[in-house]
């Protein structure tokens, strides 16, 4: 009775109007979203606007997105990570420097946002802190928002399968710390790339580096986390 | 563009990190369907998702969880 119904099911279930499903899913998935969320906007307000914005997308694009068989909480956690470094984009390109008055700089501040580090560890230290003064890599970095992003939405074929998810869900802890195993440089551009948003030229700026630098920080940080990911998500893992 | 040289491009890619050239470079072999390459793409995807789990998931206010239900019922009655 009590068994929990895969994720997928209560999305077919959400693509045929059913409100108490979406309210499952949002139990079991909000925290996770909000997190990410908290993390990468500088307000509580932006966070919970942009929660709020992918759940509702969820709801109308159901129909199609449970044609499809990926993950939904993969589609939760791309799409609202793209809605929010989107708003991040955004507010860089227009910093809002008319300082909001006494009561709604208080409001738009969350108490808890700014100071968040991730315990799961991991890939925060120094990119928290340089995410945390975001609002001082807003004012120096170049604005890019005047060229179109470079992703849109991620299609439904794109999302890997639940299978995979469980894999990754189940092993998180121990993703993370391999994750960690970064050196700090590479961590860092990663970072400011997965919750600030910024593309290479921008991180170079942000770190002082130069382009080169960057680009083969960047992608030696991807080749290394895909190769930790394999092994802990395949043939490694399986034969413990 | 052959999909070895993109092999490295997808994650960054999708994270919108990459110079504009190389993201078009990237739809552009995208778009021809190649396999080999949606299946790199679905993989980046899991990377992206590894990564931003970073963050320790937070619950968030009660009032948010009622808005959406608020909205998603207002636009579900019209249709019953």
């Amino acid at each position: 009775m009590n068994e929990e119904l895969p994720a997928e099911k209560l999305l077919a279930r959400v693509a045929q109007h059913d409100v108490a499903a979406l309210s499952e899913l949002y139990d079991r998935y909000a925290p996770r979203v909000y997190g990410l969320m908290a993390h990468i906007l500088p307000s509580r307000t932006a966070a919970e606007e942009i929660l709020q914005q992918v759940f509702l997308r969820l709801w109308s694009e159901s129909p199609s997105l449970s044609q499809e068989g990926g993950s939904v909480v993969a589609w939760l956690v791309v799409t609202a990570r793209e809605a929010a470094v989107e708003r991040v984009r955004v507010l860089r390109k227009n910093p809002p420097d008319a300082r909001p008055q006494g009561a709604a700089a208080k409001t738009e501040k969350g108490p808890d946002t700014r100071a968040r580090k991730s315990k799961a560890a991991v890939l925060v230290s120094s990119a928290a802190k340089s995410l945390n003064g975001k609002s001082e890599a807003m004012k120096t970095l170049p604005a890019d928002g005047a060229r179109a992003p470079a992703m849109g939405p991620v299609p439904m074929a794109w999302l890997p399968q639940p299978k995979e998810i469980l894999l990754i869900d189940d092993r998180l802890a121990l993703l993370h710390k391999a994750i960690n195993q970064l050196p700090k440089p590479q961590r860092q551009a990663l970072e400011l790339a997965v919750f600030g948003g910024l593309r290479e030229t921008e991180i170079a700026a942000e770190m002082g580096e130069p382009l080169g630098k960057v680009r083969t920080s960047l992608r030696a940080a991807v080749t290394f986390i895909k190769h930790r990911r394999r092994a802990v998500c395949g043939t490694w893992a399986a034969n413990i | 563009m052959g999909c070895q040289h993109l092999e490295e491009l997808y994650e960054l890619w999708l994270l919108g990190a990459i110079s504009e050239q190389g993201s078009l470079d990237l739809r552009e072999h995208l778009g021809r369907g190649c396999p080999h390459c949606l299946a790199r793409i679905r993989e980046a995807t899991e990377t992206i998702y590894l990564l931003s789990l970073a963050p320790k998931p937070t619950r968030p206010h009660p009032r948010v969880k009622s808005e959406v239900l608020r909205q998603i019922s207002r636009k579900a009655a019209p249709d019953r």
